[in-house]
């Protein structure tokens, strides 16, 4: 049911459709979206090989565009980053921690754009979270692309009564002056945020939220090719990690 | 047999003391019940009392009782209160909880426990009765205003309370969702539902079968308009659009728009959700990138953009900071002026996040006006969610302006606002279906019905002036209250 579902519904942009990832179980892509985010720890040998592995996987999921698209929105803090190791540490553990930023980030894009908010829903509960938590989680990652919309709405408000201005960095004397203006745009996203959160609460509670006697209606299933992907990624992980005499 | 009943009931909010004085009243089975009143009244507080939301999901003062269908609201639980009465709210877009229609309507049979073939058969069921079924994988985010509003109707609906309260359900739509939501309502009456709807917009609930009507509060506002507004009258001023053209993702939101449009006068511009009638504000203010050629007299535009949200911009600690932030040196008497015009003065140092909505968006005028923009100002939505007084305050405000030479813009859903207007602008997906004076665009059915909007007969019947618009507050009031 899920299944055909997930195959047939209008999907919001930031859902690759085509994906042969997108059409895997939800446990599946949290599983392998886990796997990458504990592969942090490995050392830089390792590590390499594995991004270089999931650079592949996320090939042949037909994202690795997108997972590229979202490393160059970080590129600033990425580089920020790489810099303040570089000059405090060594170039080593620049190279190192860049590199586990750059898997953290992958591995997020990649469950944002194979997983919906409602299948992360079905997945947690699958864990045994309560479902009040499973709801408010699965509804924080839902409003993430709410986020930016509204951002823009602030700033386009803001920048219409001359509370804010698009501008770049103009020297620390002018800083006060610039975060007064980002106070400007903060207090209405809290504002925002709250009532918006308060607004979905009330539309929750109105059709029973929190009612003993909840069924699901959606059940998980696990297909063949589900597990065979699977184990496969697992298979391979293991073989980067584990060091072989 | 009532099936809900109020006694004595009052409520106060702790932050700021507002609320609803004793009230009492009974709906029984399949009775029709609007509750009337202007902006901040407590029609919304009322009926959050009526559906148990108070005091379980606020806290405040709530005095008195309300009984439904035989439980006592303070003392049963919220979700077993749902099954009793729907509540529906004034945002449709703020109650969408999932990613498909289907899933919206699951949500709230999943939590009545049925078994898993009742729940598919509840779901077509309501599919079909409220024409959803050829929408049932789309992501409710990307409907109109109008589909997102039957949906939430729908979602309430499906788990079959006997008694339905919606909460100013017709402020974010246009009239002929309006119009089909009415129609919604006029079948669930029929089929023996209750239904109690807090709206001040009366107008669009008349025609349901044996509708009843209580009044709540006054609607004043202590507005000291100036005869003449504080500045002279500037230049003749002439707004040139030219080949005006938008695009946004892939999408052309504006076709190659073209009008000119001279100072002194009030337009209104009127079209169906997502046409482009915010995108030609922000254009005309520069927030927006464009093709084509925007000027006033040669020179580049200088419009104010009043927001529909005042949320959006209000972050100072008092009103008085937020009027006057940023403005070095600024003009005291005017400010004051518009304190008095716009009913703020008593409210000067009072925290802008305290006020009601319709003091917000009072305020948000004010900030606008306070940076006196030279060619005039732009209203996205000026009267969404605001009540007679409010619009009869804002029509005199903007002839004032009007009358210094300056050119006012408001983009509204509002037909009887927009009937004040001296000019209307209809704008369709492939540009101007209609422009002339409101009266004779108001007349003519023809460039309505080609972009799928209807003028409602209400519109012909009342006279001109937004004060005369009728007001069921002013109604009669049925026996008992």
């Amino acid at each position: 049911m899920l299944k055909a579902a997930r195959q047939t519904r209008h999907i919001r942009a930031q859902l690759v459709t085509d994906s042969p990832l997108r059409q895997a179980d939800p446990r599946v892509c949290l599983a392998l979206s886990l796997l990458a985010s504990l592969a942090i720890m490995l050392p830089m040998s390792r590590l390499l090989l594995f991004v270089a592995f999931y650079a592949v996987l996320l090939g042949w999921g037909k994202l690795l565009p997108m997972a590229l698209r979202q490393l160059w929105r970080l590129k600033w803090a990425l580089l920020f980053l790489f810099i303040l190791d570089w000059l405090v540490v060594s170039l080593e553990l620049a190279l190192l921690v860049t590199l586990r930023m750059t898997l953290l980030a992958g591995a997020f894009a990649f469950l944002v754009n194979t997983t919906t908010p409602g299948e992360l829903r079905l997945v947690l509960q699958w864990l045994r979270v309560p479902h009040r938590y499973a709801f408010a989680l699965s509804l924080a990652f839902q409003s993430i692309h709410l986020l930016e919309g509204e951002w823009r709405a602030i700033q386009e408000a803001q920048q219409a009564r001359g509370a804010w201005q698009p501008r770049q960095w103009q020297g620390w004397r002018a800083l006060p002056g610039q975060l007064r203006e980002l106070l400007a745009l903060t207090v209405p996203a809290i504002v925002l945020t709250t009532r918006r959160a308060w607004a979905l609460t009330e539309a929750a509670h109105a059709r029973g939220f929190d009612a003993p006697h909840r069924r699901p209606y959606h059940r998980l299933h696990m297909s063949r090719s589900d597990w065979l992907l699977l184990i496969t990624v697992t298979l391979v992980t293991a073989v980067i990690a584990i060091p072989f005499p | 047999m009532s099936l809900l009943s109020a006694t004595n009931l009052s409520y106060h909010y702790p932050q700021n003391g507002r609320g609803i004085p004793p009230t009492n009243l009974t709906v029984a089975p399949g009775e029709a019940l609007l509750i009337s009143g202007p902006s901040g009244c407590g029609k919304s507080t009322l009926a959050r009392c009526l559906t148990g939301f108070i005091p379980h999901l606020y806290h405040g003062e709530m005095r008195g009782a309300v009984m439904l269908d035989g439980l006592v609201t303070a003392v049963t639980p919220l979700w077993q209160l749902s099954e009793k009465a729907g509540l529906l709210f004034q945002n449709p877009a703020a109650q969408m909880l999932t990613e498909t229609v289907e899933d919206e309507i699951l949500f709230g049979l999943e939590n009545l426990g049925l078994a898993r073939a009742a729940m598919q058969r509840r779901l077509e069921e309501t599919l079909q009765q409220f024409g959803l079924d050829s929408l049932r994988q789309r992501d409710p985010h990307t409907l109109s205003g109008g589909e997102q509003q039957r949906l939430a109707l729908a979602a309430v609906m499906a788990r079959r309370p006997p008694l339905l309260v919606l909460d100013e359900p017709f402020s974010m739509l246009d009239t002929a969702a309006a119009a089909a939501l009415v129609a919604d309502l006029q079948a669930l009456v029929a089929g023996g539902t209750a239904v109690i709807i807090a709206e001040h917009r009366a107008e669009y609930v008349h025609s349901l079968p044996g509708l009843r009507h209580m009044a709540l509060g006054n609607g004043h506002i202590a507005s000291a308009m100036p005869d003449a507004w504080p500045f002279a009258a500037t230049d003749p001023l002439e707004l040139v659009v030219e080949g005006l053209r938008v695009e946004r993702n892939g999408r052309t939101i504006l076709h190659d728009l073209s009008f000119t449009a001279s100072g002194g006068q009030i337009i209104a511009l009127v079209g169906r959700n997502g046409v482009g009638k915010t995108t030609l504000l922000r254009a005309l203010t520069g927030l927006q990138t464009f093709n084509g050629r925007i000027h006033v007299n040669n020179n580049t535009p200088d419009f104010g953009l009043v927001f529909q949200n005042p949320d959006l911009q209000l972050f100072n600690a008092s009103v008085r900071a937020e009027i006057l932030y940023r403005l070095p040196q600024p003009d005291l008497a005017y400010y004051r002026t518009l304190l008095a015009a716009l009913g703020l003065t008593a409210y000067e140092e009072t925290p802008p996040l305290l006020l009601s909505e319709g003091e917000k968006n009072r305020l948000a005028l004010a900030v606008i006006l306070m940076r006196r923009p030279r060619h005039g100002i732009l209203l996205d939505e000026p009267s969404l969610g605001q009540d007679a007084a409010h619009k009869a305050m804002l029509l005199r405000l903007m002839r004032r302006i009007a009358q210094t030479g300056q050119l006012l813009l408001m983009a509204t859903h509002d037909l009887a606002l927009a009937a004040q207007a001296d000019r209307l602008l209809l704008l369709g997906p492939d540009g101007f279906v209609a422009d002339g004076p409101p009266a004779a665009v108001l007349a003519d059915p023809i460039p309505w019905q080609r972009i799928g909007l209807r003028v409602p007969n209400w519109i012909h019947a009342s006279s001109p002036g937004v004060e005369e618009v009728p007001r069921a507050a002013q109604a009669a009031t049925a026996p008992g209250y």
